[in-house]
């Protein structure tokens, strides 16, 4: 069945209804579906195409989502932060037919296209365009996820009432998950969205102060960033949105008390599993009734091993998505959660997987980055807690005997610089003499 | 507590490539240090290590310090 597509949503509102705020002014709703009508119109794309976007400026991305969603087959949408190789082969696997970039729009070449369509051909049920998103691997093998504007905006509000009240601030790639959610939840509630060319903190928060943004979504980790910068406090903020990692409780109690009267939620969503739930009460994690399938907003588990497991209504599509499902139709979340009292607490990724602000790191290639240096016999990457960045990685290394200490972290260091974004870098290395395992012989990665 | 302080962050920077302001002192906004929020949560860590605490996941009523030289007082509230 087909759903509606962006284009048709947004003429509803009428013509000169304010959508986007950006550095050379606001964005009209007329103008920015003429802005996408010509963009489609010189794409020479078909109801058969399938495009990639790549590195556009925030404002570009937004257009070519207007332009093409509801008219071509797919859209892939590539993060900025995927190397040229990762960008490559999801091009490539998503067997694309247009490669638009900041540049240009091109037709990808035909006689490659050929063995293109293998992996792409995802069970497409729906004629709508399919939204491709890349999941945050950091180890060169990001997967596709195939989702609709449907199953993107499920658990985007649509008062509109409330909506033309909000200017919201975009701080995320607008072509993640969380991105979209907030373009999305801006776009379609009818609200004003702040549209950033810049990453830069400094630029970001002065645009976010000058325009009076009033609703923010962020990691817990920006969020603490923000607050201990303190200049956000002078905006009125209503809504505040956390996502991307655990929220604790002290940044939670932290917003209350700063944002007195502001609606705060976390979110608990993945790329893979769309927006699951959302939680107001202000306290960390989610009731834990939820998982007897009380007053839950949707149907939960916790499997034997600890793995939170949730049944949305909409599924995105993919390979990825399949090999998770259990018979009973439950998508393994990967997270692993703890009943305490009458909640249920996050406890981090069941493969270890580390996040640092919202970074994702796979401690298996810090690992194998680290073992290239000379003198390391074996590594052992984890993740630490952190009350700051929900965590940072951390390294214990076994050196061949006679190393001296110092020197070697000091290489270790000067070669992760070289191989790896700074998030990746152990800010933790510790000398050990051997490394400890669990008893299924794995590498213990708890913290 | 001050100068143990310094010393960490001066030694973060060393092994990270960031530059440090020249004089650090109690009214140095820690962003504008040199180091980033990374950079401070390497520093709470490894404080952690040295001191055996972490003030900022005991606080009762969170704090987020813009100056180094609140920092420091949270870490000697915290102390003993």
């Amino acid at each position: 069945m087909r759903g509606e597509a962006l284009a048709e949503i947004l003429r509803r509102f009428s013509g000169d209804h304010q959508v986007l705020l950006t550095l050379s002014g606001i964005l009209s709703v007329n103008q920015l579906l003429k802005d996408a009508e010509d963009l489609y119109r010189r794409s020479s794309a078909t109801s058969r195409s399938r495009i990639a976007l790549y590195g556009l400026p925030a404002i570009d991305f937004i257009t070519s989502l207007v332009a093409f969603d509801g008219k071509v087959e797919a859209m892939l949408l590539l993060p900025v932060s995927l190397d040229e190789a990762a960008t490559l082969r999801l091009v490539e696997s998503a067997g694309c037919t247009h490669y638009m970039d900041a540049e240009n729009i091109v037709e990808v070449s035909r006689e490659q296209e050929e063995c293109r369509f293998s992996e792409a051909k995802v069970e497409s049920e729906s004629e709508a365009t399919q939204w491709l998103l890349a999941t945050s691997g950091t180890t060169g093998r990001p997967k596709l996820i195939g989702h609709t504007l449907a199953s993107l905006s499920r658990s985007v509000k649509r008062d509109l009432e409330k909506g033309r009240c909000f200017v919201w601030g975009l701080l995320y790639d607008p072509s993640r998950f969380a991105g979209i959610q907030v373009v999305l939840q801006a776009l379609l509630s009818g609200s004003l969205l702040l549209v950033s060319e810049s990453v830069d903190f400094e630029s970001q928060i002065e645009g976010l102060l000058q325009n009076k943004v009033n609703a923010l979504s962020a990691t817990p980790s920006l969020w603490r960033k923000l607050l201990m910068d303190g200049r956000i406090k002078v905006c009125r903020l209503q809504q505040i949105t956390l996502g991307g990692e655990i929220a604790d409780q002290h940044i939670l109690d932290g917003l209350k008390r700063q944002f007195n009267g502001a609606r705060i939620v976390h979110i608990y969503a993945s790329t893979e599993a769309g927006t699951a739930f959302s939680v107001y009460d202000g306290r960390a994690g989610f009731p834990a009734i939820w998982i007897q399938n009380i007053s839950a907003p949707l149907p939960l588990r916790i499997r034997d091993d600890g793995h939170l497991l949730v049944r949305p209504l909409l599924l995105p599509e993919g390979h990825e998505i399949v090999q998770r499902l259990d018979s009973d139709g439950y998508l393994d979340t990967e997270d692993m959660v703890r009943v305490e009292g009458d909640r249920v607490i996050f406890l981090g990724r069941a493969s270890g997987a580390i996040n640092v602000g919202g970074n994702k790191v796979t401690p298996e290639y810090i690992e194998g980055c680290i073992r290239e240096v000379n003198g390391v016999h074996d590594v052992r990457v984890f993740g630490k807690k952190s009350s700051m960045i929900g965590q940072i990685v951390a390294a214990e290394i076994v050196p061949y005997q006679g190393l001296e200490a110092k020197r070697l972290r000091s290489e270790i260091l000067h070669y992760c610089k070289l191989n790896m974004e700074s998030w990746q870098i152990p800010g933790i290395i510790t000398f050990v003499d051997e490394l400890k395992e669990n008893s299924a012989g794995k590498l213990e990665r708890l913290t | 507590m001050r100068e143990k302080i310094i010393d960490i962050i001066t030694e973060i920077a060393s092994d990270s490539g960031w530059e440090i302001v020249a004089n650090l002192n109690d009214d140095t906004v820690l962003l504008e240090s040199g180091l980033d929020s990374l950079g401070f949560a390497i520093l709470v860590a490894r404080l952690e290590e040295e001191l055996l605490y972490d003030p900022f996941s005991m606080m009762d009523e969170p704090v987020y310090p813009r100056t180094l030289g609140e920092f420091v007082r949270i870490y000697e509230r915290y102390s003993s």
